[in-house]
């Protein structure tokens, strides 16, 4: 691996429940930048983040994060490999029986020997990097969207980690705390020189902040380069998703025979018949 | 037509077999480690959750079915004149047989169905996932605290059970219809035998608990992250737990009881 990639993925076939996701799939992330990795819903973003945690195994190919390769590492050294990693889930994945404080102390108890004095300074720390050293007393269930977010972003930097792989960060976001957390992805990577990938599929979000875009599709890298030139790319495909066209190469319909012909046969007309659109298709 | 059917029925058991091996293998790697050093505090929580939180559903429900013993017990046993017999029958109908299982029943519906809701709802919010990207294995912080709790707290219901539902008994056979009560605790003392029928009421309480719960936290630790997937494995883990509490309680049964 070259020294400038800290995330390599080669050759990389991952199916699920017969579906296969990723078909030899080749990318590189390099090191000390901000990487979005985008796509359409369902190609495989999630997965590929997973993929790089170690959570799940590919079929063929290798996954090689810090120089080493995932499937070959047993679950001593993945656990040592993932105190390098933070991950920011979708969801926040805050612990909902522990308040706001014990979840963001959560890794230093497990992996560290900090004092409880030193514990409480380094929880305030990056409570205060997130705007919420405040909400240290609330539980998860009175936090906003938002606010989830950002305690969950305290807590995977709470061991200083090198990597940061964050999962949808702006899905299901206001504007507020989408510029919130904008700020905050890019301010962290700078200022404690990490890594960060980040799976998103809010092109213009992800691009503002990202220095370099890995666009996924059909179960392969569709393009890769910074959010400029894929923003102007010709290819028809990168095209429609950065610019969000509803119909083009990816097509609007899910696969399926000609209308027509289905309306006119025996059982296409009584499924139809029951949704009233055969009715309306005579009456033109 | 035959070979498809027996194909169906072969993968099926297959299926079967290999989460039975699955359950198995999670029971062992969430038990074959020792607790860390918050390890007591973690297991008194659940203690708290899965066993005090059961209390009253099973003070509630030994009351009256000690009740009902009593009352059926003496309509059947005055015809005969032999009413005094009413505390031992209420005495071994449920320390052998309804107190280990009506408790585990309703242990199944409240503890079991909540541990697999509370489980599922874990996976399907990523925090075991997340657990695991902090290097925590969900099978030793979250699996194993609860299935000790489970295992600890259904016996100390059953005994619970039985000592509410032989006072219980006592209330109306007693209080209400007017058995002597020299009688009611003599006879119950003279017939109920410690090791034959408390202990094996008890080893019966331990069984259903390990069943009961192992099965709540399998569900809930492989259910399908979405509403659905985890109001199926709810279902799951009351019809499973129940069936095999009936199941079990008969092979329990003629082993300690039926002279087999």
């Amino acid at each position: 691996m070259s020294q400038t990639n800290l995330i390599e993925v080669r050759d990389l076939s991952f199916a699920r429940a017969e579906r296969l996701i990723f078909d030899k799939l080749n990318i590189s992330i390099r090191r000390g930048r901000v990487t979005a990795i985008m796509g359409p819903s369902g190609c495989g973003k999630t997965t590929l983040l997973r993929l790089i945690g170690g959570q799940l195994q590919p079929a063929q190919g290798q996954v090689c994060v810090f120089d080493e390769d995932l499937s070959k590492l047993s679950r001593d050294r993945l656990t040592s490999l993932r105190s390098r990693m933070g991950v920011l889930f979708q969801s926040g994945a805050l612990f909902t029986d522990l308040d706001v404080f014990e979840n963001v102390a959560f890794p230093l108890r497990e992996h560290s020997s900090l004092s409880e004095d030193e514990l409480r300074d380094q929880v305030l720390l990056q409570l205060e990097a997130v705007g919420l050293r405040g909400a240290r007393h609330l539980m998860p269930s009175e936090l906003s969207g938002g606010m989830s977010r950002r305690v969950a972003l305290a807590r995977a930097i709470a061991m200083g980690p090198e990597l940061i792989l964050y999962d949808e960060p702006f899905a299901g976001q206001d504007p507020i705390a989408m510029a919130v957390l904008q700020r905050l992805i890019r301010a962290l990577n700078d200022q404690m020189q990490l890594t960060s990938v980040l799976v998103s599929h809010d092109v213009a979000e992800a691009c503002a902040i990202a220095d370099e875009v890995i666009l996924l599709g059909r179960g392969n890298l569709l393009a890769q380069g910074a959010p400029e030139e894929l923003l102007n790319s010709n290819d028809p495909m990168v095209r429609q998703f950065m610019h969000g066209h509803a119909d083009g190469a990816i097509p609007f319909h899910f696969p399926a025979p000609d209308l027509m012909t289905e309306l006119r046969t025996e059982s296409g007309r009584n499924q139809a018949r029951s949704s009233g659109v055969v009715e309306a298709v005579e009456l033109n | 037509m035959m070979f498809n059917w027996l194909q169906k029925l072969g993968s099926r058991v297959l299926l079967r077999l290999s989460s039975l091996g699955a359950a198995l293998v999670m029971l062992l790697q969430s038990l074959l480690v020792l607790p860390g050093p918050r390890g007591w505090q973690r297991l008194t929580q659940q203690l708290y959750v899965v066993g005090v939180q059961s209390f009253i559903i099973i003070f509630v429900s030994a009351g009256f079915i000690g009740m009902v013993l009593g009352l059926q017990g003496y309509t059947l046993l005055v015809d005969y004149g032999s009413e005094q017999a009413v505390g031992q029958m209420v005495a071994l109908t449920l320390v052998r047989e309804l107190a280990p299982v009506v408790a585990a029943l309703l242990f199944a519906g409240r503890a079991g169905s909540a541990l697999t809701a509370e489980l599922g709802l874990m996976k399907a919010t990523e925090q075991l996932a997340s657990l695991e990207m902090f290097g925590v294995d969900p099978l030793h912080r979250i699996v194993a605290p609860r299935f000790i709790a489970g295992l600890i707290s259904l016996p100390i219901l059953v005994i619970i059970f039985n000592l509410v539902g032989v006072y219980g008994g006592h209330l109306v056979a007693v209080e209400w219809l007017g058995v002597h009560s020299g009688a009611y605790w003599g006879n119950m003392q003279a017939a109920v035998d410690f090791s034959d029928d408390v202990m094996n009421g008890l080893i019966k309480a331990l069984v259903f608990a390990t069943l009961v719960t192992w099965t709540a936290l399998y569900q809930g630790y492989t259910c399908v992250p979405t509403s659905q997937g985890i109001s199926e494995a709810t279902t799951r883990t009351v019809v499973y737990s129940s069936l095999m509490i009936l199941g079990f309680d008969f092979i329990l049964t003629a082993l300690m009881f039926g002279g087999l």
